[in-house]
């Protein structure tokens, strides 16, 4: 019996390359970016943006999210959608305390 | 086909869509793990702003980046060593499952010399001085320079956040050389490659931690 359900696929190691080098870019930017004299709130703003692509890249691309059913996109985008619940309600509870 | 077949192979049917669901439930649980570091991070950074960026001007850019960029360099070897294997080129998968080990070691050597450093100017997972001195234990040491609280709260974070991401990438490590010994066996293989797959998964999301990590200690100060 032979059920060979191999999907071979060949190997093609342009897509995760030009993924690989958006991330250096993004890496080499956020540095760079780093420099200006923006304020607190705005170089934690740039730094948290640029780092939210880069995770957003990783996550759908080399985790192979853009393959996945779409009930899987879902289950990741409600996990992050809890953790920044999270994160806004004890941010927005201290904020209110005067210790800031 | 005998019936005897049919109920052999729905036995040794492994659910591997499910699998990968489980996984990602797991990776969901590191998620909150780091998010709660994240959060007293974001609450003491703002406490204490003038202190965390005294005490982050002591950590040197380019060592965070150079091993930002080795991490994203192991990252996309592990996507190609997944790749490799699925298109049945195994030797290559294994090359760049090595050269991913390679890489996550190096950056565990690099920050095994970013601490040392910070250990010899007496920086280290230390309590307030203020606390220690009022509770006498031998346990609270105070650092001899006696540092503000704001600051020692940096670095106790600094060094709790980056060691609990470190002792992932030791893990990480040591799976990949598992993977690796079970692709040789070729338990691992083109047709059952699912092991591998979320060993890949484990590594990029602890990528993806060491992603935010990275601006908040080494960029914004």
């Amino acid at each position: 019996m032979n059920t060979s359900h191999s999907t071979e696929q060949s190997f093609s190691p342009r897509g995760p390359i030009i993924v690989f080098s958006a991330l250096i870019v993004l890496t080499i930017a956020t540095v760079m970016l780093s420099g200006l004299d923006v304020g607190n709130t705005g170089a934690l703003l740039i730094a948290m943006s640029v780092a939210s692509v880069k995770a957003a890249l990783v996550l759908y691309f080399f985790m192979h999210l853009n393959h996945e059913p779409l009930i899987f996109k879902l289950f990741v985008a409600l996990a992050f959608v809890t953790l920044a619940t999270l994160f806004i309600l004890t941010f927005s509870d201290y904020a209110f305390r005067g210790i800031a | 086909m005998s019936d005897q077949a049919v109920t052999a192979e729905a036995f040794h049917h492994h659910d591997e869509e499910g699998t990968r669901l489980g996984f990602w439930l797991f990776l969901f649980t590191e998620l909150l793990l780091f998010g709660a570091f994240f959060i007293v991070y974001g609450v003491y950074r703002s406490a204490h702003l003038n202190d965390f960026k005294i005490a982050a001007e002591s950590l040197n850019t380019g060592i965070g980046t150079t091993n930002t960029i080795i991490l994203l360099a192991s990252s996309l070897t592990m996507v190609l060593s997944l790749n490799a294997m699925k298109a049945g080129r195994i030797m290559l998968a294994k090359s760049m499952l090595l050269i991913t080990i390679a890489l996550g070691t190096t950056f565990l050597v690099i920050k095994g010399f970013e601490w040392n450093a910070k250990f010899a100017h007496d920086l280290y997972l230390q309590t307030s001085g203020a606390i220690a001195a009022g509770k006498g234990s031998p346990l609270l040491t105070p650092g001899p320079a006696m540092l503000p609280d704001g600051q020692v709260l940096f670095y106790g974070l600094y060094f709790i956040m980056t060691g609990t991401h470190a002792l992932h990438i030791i893990i990480g490590a040591v799976w990949m050389g598992i993977v690796y010994f079970w692709i040789s066996k070729g338990s691992i293989n083109p047709d059952n490659a699912g092991v591998l797959e979320r060993c890949g998964l484990y590594w990029h999301l602890v990528d993806v931690i060491w992603i935010f990590l990275f601006p908040l200690y080494y960029l914004v100060a």
